[in-house]
């Protein structure tokens, strides 16, 4: 008891509390922040590195010899192993040394082994070589050579040396480098970012044309099945997006490596990746504008309708321009969510060429781009660029569209009574609904859960429960310490910034909290992976907890920080004139009233945290969370285990928002 | 022996000075009001005593001991808003025995003093209501019994009958007073209404701008206002400007600009002097004839307002100006608008003042 209270006397007096504000601070600021936006500083030091050699550099023939793992007389290797930037890719061979010598024939070759042991060659290429001349290069890729063989299964590509009759050297070595030919890497980052951008354009366009109708049936209107209908909106947030890419692909897409499994209707990327990336942010659309729509007093538009305006008039001329507000926060959420998103880009890319190597397909958006260099590992400088861009066109972002919406003027001051009026009756409203209906079926719900069919209808294949396993606990493992560390310094950050003293303080960190929301997720990874690189700290676990604490942190505090401001400060200041100390306040007073916003905020961590794939694959070169994990299964074209990976994380995700939602329900009563 | 006592304090927040060099006793078991416009410091004053904002300089004492220095939670002080503070997730009784716990009392004492406060204002059946199934009557007394039970002697009650209804708050107003004095507790109460400071105080301090303008008992506050401020601040008042042209021991001359002369009462100041005389509509009588000649001006009614038991009176003088006046509705009816009417003021009623530095307008603004 009275060591208790003697710890307890500690924790109260001011100048500890200073001290773990302070704390908190520093951490805030040191941990989350400085390592976010860390890769800023790469605009200083590094341009000159971009337009590396790493795809021509003879000097580092490690690259290809690790990922081949050759030096043999036949080195085999998968697709994904190639270094192929889809466009047309060199190989050039070095012979170093035979056992032979003489003229020598270097072939490449696609096959297929088939059931009886046979080879079905779909490609072939060869070229001579003499001993310890210069390498030699050749043409071994295309995309369409790449093309003609896609839809026929898993290949095998093959690089022999002969001698010029044919005969197979038993022992040979070779530095064997592979070259994209005309795409420098400036190139890449440049179409990336450009897909990037206008992907999250146009996602957040429909998103708002689909989402508005949506919106103001949630708020203005009373029907039957509205309860369920606003929990079936937020059903795509309960899927982690790697499972989302996958099912939307396998639900829209043509899908090579396992044909007539969905619709099959697109094979090109650039849809199919809009498709996938409306159906996690439209959500987040439908949330801000309905949230600003319940503010908006009922009354303005009931005046204006008693004042003879139909009711598309008084929507598009009075209640739009209340709630710019709303519109705000939809459309960075919508751009910043498809911006960032990775592991459902890849996972959705790789569906549609499968087999072939995640820095080799058709299209890549920046985060993708950035997931794959960092797998393949020696691509830091490029990753520097992509990232900085990625998180300077965020931050700018964020800017410009809070200047745009509130200064810009829309047109709506004129009204058109005729066409309006005509729009607002008869059939065209009840259109409107039903369309909003109809969008959100056929393209959310269905494409999202189309992956639970998956399971009953595609063949089982063995699963390695082993690997999926050991994913899984490392997946709980991370989302489970970050939830941890985010409540302990997230709520004294929120407490700060909402009632602490010095107001300009608060008002700067209230601003940088947002920071890493904003930052798409890979950049923030390969942000966090520089800054713990430059002081050599590269433990892999360690490397991944502090990037996802980066990105639930703002989670918990923007919770925590509403919650409290909500909450009248003279209940704690009477507590304190009654005789408590601020730790009891704490305790008594302001704890019970926020608990549930803590538990909310740590569920959202919880969960953002088991779905999260940019950031991870960015931070470490090989970490296995399940995302990661499935992301893996999809590009290798193993597919049943993946849907069964994903089935089991929806459900636990999708339990955990369950109670997310009766614990926010019960703290609204 | 003065409980607290504060000298020269002072809040400055950015360029606003809050608290303007107060100093300001209270007398153990007294009721204090501290009437003032709004942005006058009232509740700024409040939280300094509390210990709920720092102030800039000066101190605060309780009981001869220095206080500012010390966190809220260690001044005896209980400070509570217009809804009391009841936790809303606590009962009547785990409210009540929240400042013991916070000390952390031994349990049997808390439960003693829990259940003789909770008695002493009739809740103890109550004790497991929540804060928001309490009448409001109930709820003060709830927050009077964990103030007490906090061992809190000092009450400062921040517009603590603000947020109810009219009726509610006449009655409670009484019920309040009765319960600090019955407890022996010494209360600070911050209000606006100035009714409800005259009806509930044992003593006025007026506050304006920080400053403490007037310290007096309700009924010399309201009879003797130290400014032409106070004296339209506490029930409106109609103001004269001119120069005293003639004075005695119980009376005085004022002759305005058009040349009007006013007899009001008992001045200090010199014959000569620029001085203001005002008297409160109340004791501004209207007259259907002329009774006397003195204070005696002819007008017009020009607009009539019900109030219930009152009706207000706009009157426009024949010589120029507008008088205000408030009758008993009863008699209202025989002036009607339009008719012409006498208005007179009795001398005694009409005090003089100074002429103010910035003008009268200028001192009549309330913020």
């Amino acid at each position: 008891m009275t060591l208790v209270k003697k710890i307890s006397d500690i924790i109260s007096k001011k100048s500890t509390i200073k001290a773990w504000y302070g704390l908190v601070i520093f951490f805030f600021i040191c941990v989350i922040i400085v390592p976010t936006l860390f890769v800023l500083s790469y605009a200083v030091t590094g341009w000159n590195d971009i337009e590396g050699t790493i795809f021509t550099d003879p000097a580092d023939p490690a690259q290809l010899n690790a990922s081949f793992g050759m030096a043999g007389t036949n080195v085999s290797f998968h697709s994904w192993d190639i270094i192929d930037i889809t466009q047309t890719t060199v190989l050039e061979a070095n012979v170093l040394y035979t056992d032979l010598s003489g003229p020598y024939l270097l072939t490449f070759q696609v096959y297929e082994m088939n059931d009886d042991g046979t080879e079905k060659i779909y490609y072939e290429q060869s070229q001579g070589f003499t001993n310890g001349s210069d390498p030699g290069s050749f043409i071994i890729f295309s995309n369409d050579t790449y093309n003609s063989i896609t839809h026929v299964g898993p290949v095998t590509q093959n690089i022999t040396l002969a001698t010029a009759t044919g005969e197979y050297l038993d022992s040979w070595e070779a530095d064997l480098y592979l070259r994209a030919g005309d795409r420098r890497p400036m190139d890449l980052i440049w179409d990336a970012m450009k897909i990037s951008f206008v992907i999250a354009t146009i996602v957040t366009i429909v998103d708002f044309i689909a989402g508005l109708p949506m919106a103001w049936l949630m708020v203005r209107k009373e029907f039957r099945g509205k309860k369920y209908l606003d929990i079936l909106i937020d059903m795509p947030l309960a899927i982690p997006t790697a499972a989302l890419g996958f099912s939307t692909a396998l639900f829209w897409a043509v899908t090579p490596a396992i044909p007539g499994s969905g619709l099959g209707w697109t094979s090109s990327p650039f849809l199919l990746i809009i498709l996938l990336h409306i159906v996690f942010s439209y959500p987040y659309m439908v949330r801000s504008l309905t949230a600003i729509l319940h503010e908006i007093d009922i009354n303005y538009e009931t005046a204006a309708q008693t004042l003879g305006a139909p009711p598309l008039t008084v929507a598009r001329t009075i209640t739009l321009p209340l709630f710019r507000a709303g519109l705000v926060t939809g459309i960075i959420l919508c751009f910043a969510r498809s911006l960032s998103e990775t592991g459902g880009t890849m996972a959705a890319l790789a569906m549609l060429t499968p087999w072939l190597s995640e820095l080799a397909v058709p299209m890549q958006t920046g985060p993708t781009l950035i997931g794959a260099w960092k797998h393949a590992g020696g691509f830091e400088p490029q990753l520097a660029f992509t990232a900085m861009l990625l998180v300077m066109v965020s931050l700018v972002l964020l800017v410009i569209v809070k200047i745009v919406i509130m200064k810009f003027k829309l047109p709506l001051r004129k009204v058109m009574p005729g066409p309006e009026r005509l729009l607002s009756k008869g059939l065209f409203p009840k259109m409107k609904d039903l369309l909003a209906f109809v969008f959100m079926f056929v393209i959310l719900i269905i494409p999202s859960f189309f992956i639970v069919s998956f399971l009953f209808t595609g063949t089982p294949t063995p699963v390695d429960w082993g690997s999926f396993w050991s994913a899984m606990g490392f997946s709980f493992l991370v989302a489970g310490v970050i939830t941890v560390i985010n409540i302990l310094f997230g709520v004294p950050l929120a407490i700060y910034i909402v009632r602490g003293t010095n107001k300009t303080m608060s008002n700067i960190l209230d601003v940088l909290v947002n920071v890493p929301l904003i930052v798409p997720t890979s950049a923030l990874g390969v942000s966090l992976g520089m800054f713990w690189g430059s002081m050599n700290i590269n433990v892999a676990i360690f490397l991944v907890i502090s990037a996802h604490l980066a990105f639930t942190f703002p989670l918990i505090v923007r919770n925590v920080a509403g919650a409290l401001e909500e909450l009248d400060p003279t209940y704690e200041e009477t507590a304190r004139t009654l005789g408590a100390r601020p730790m009891f306040v704490f305790k008594k007073v302001m704890y019970p009233s926020i608990k549930f916003s803590i538990l909310a905020g740590a569920i959202m961590a919880f969960t953002r945290s088991l779905g999260e794939t940019g950031a991870t694959l960015s931070v470490v070169q090989n970490a296995n969370t399940v995302p990661v994990y499935i992301v893996g299964l999809v590009k290798s074209a193993s597919y049943y285990p993946a849907a069964l990976a994903c089935v089991v994380l929806i459900v636990i995700t999708f339990i955990t928002m369950m109670i997310m939602r009766y614990i926010t329900k019960k703290a609204e009563r | 022996m003065p409980d607290i006592k504060i000298e020269n304090l002072k809040k400055v927040f950015g360029d606003l000075v809050a608290i303007d060099n107060l100093s300001l006793e209270v007398k153990d078991g007294e009721y204090l009001t501290i009437l003032g416009p709004t942005g006058a410091g009232k509740t700024t004053l409040l939280r300094l005593i509390a210990g709920l904002t720092k102030q800039t300089s000066g101190s605060i004492s309780i009981n001869g001991e220095r206080v500012d220095k010390l966190p809220p939670e260690e001044r005896k002080v209980t400070f509570l808003s217009q809804s009391y503070s009841l936790f809303p997730h606590m009962n009547v009784w785990d409210n009540t025995i929240f400042g013991p716990i916070a000390r952390g009392w031994e349990p049997e004492k808390v439960n003693i003093i829990g259940r003789e406060m909770l008695e002493m204002v009739h809740l103890y059946d109550r004790k497991d209501a929540m804060p928001n199934e309490l009448s409001g009557g109930m709820q003060q007394r709830n927050a009077l019994a964990r103030a007490l039970c906090a061992d809190a002697k000092i009450l400062l009650l921040d517009e603590p009958l603000r947020a109810l209804d009219a009726r509610l708050r006449l009655d409670l107003r009484y019920e309040l007073k009765k319960l600090v004095k019955d407890m022996g507790m010494t209360a600070i109460h911050v209000t606006h209404d100035q009714e409800e400071a005259l009806t509930i105080s044992d003593r006025i301090i007026m506050l304006k701008d920080g400053k403490v303008i007037q310290s007096d008992k309700p009924h010399d506050m309201f009879n003797k206002p130290a400014s032409p401020f106070i004296h339209h601040f506490i029930g409106e008042a109609n103001f004269v400007k001119g120069k005293i042209t003639k004075k005695s021991n119980n009376d005085c001359q004022i002759t305005d600009s058009i040349g009007r002369i006013y007899t009001a009462a008992k001045t200090s100041q010199e014959v000569g002097a620029n001085a203001v005389a005002g008297i409160k509509t109340e004791f501004t009588v209207i007259e259907k004839e002329q009774k006397d000649q003195m204070n005696t001006f002819r007008g017009t009614v020009d607009r009539k307002l019900f109030l219930g038991r009152f009706t207000d009176f706009e009157i426009i003088l024949t010589d120029g100006g507008i008088v205000h006046a408030r009758l008993p509705s009863s008699i209202a009816h025989k002036f009607v608008e339009g008719s012409q009417v006498y208005v007179h003021y009795s001398p005694e009623r009409l005090l003089v003042f100074p002429e103010p530095e910035k003008g009268l307008k200028a001192e009549l603004e309330m913020m």
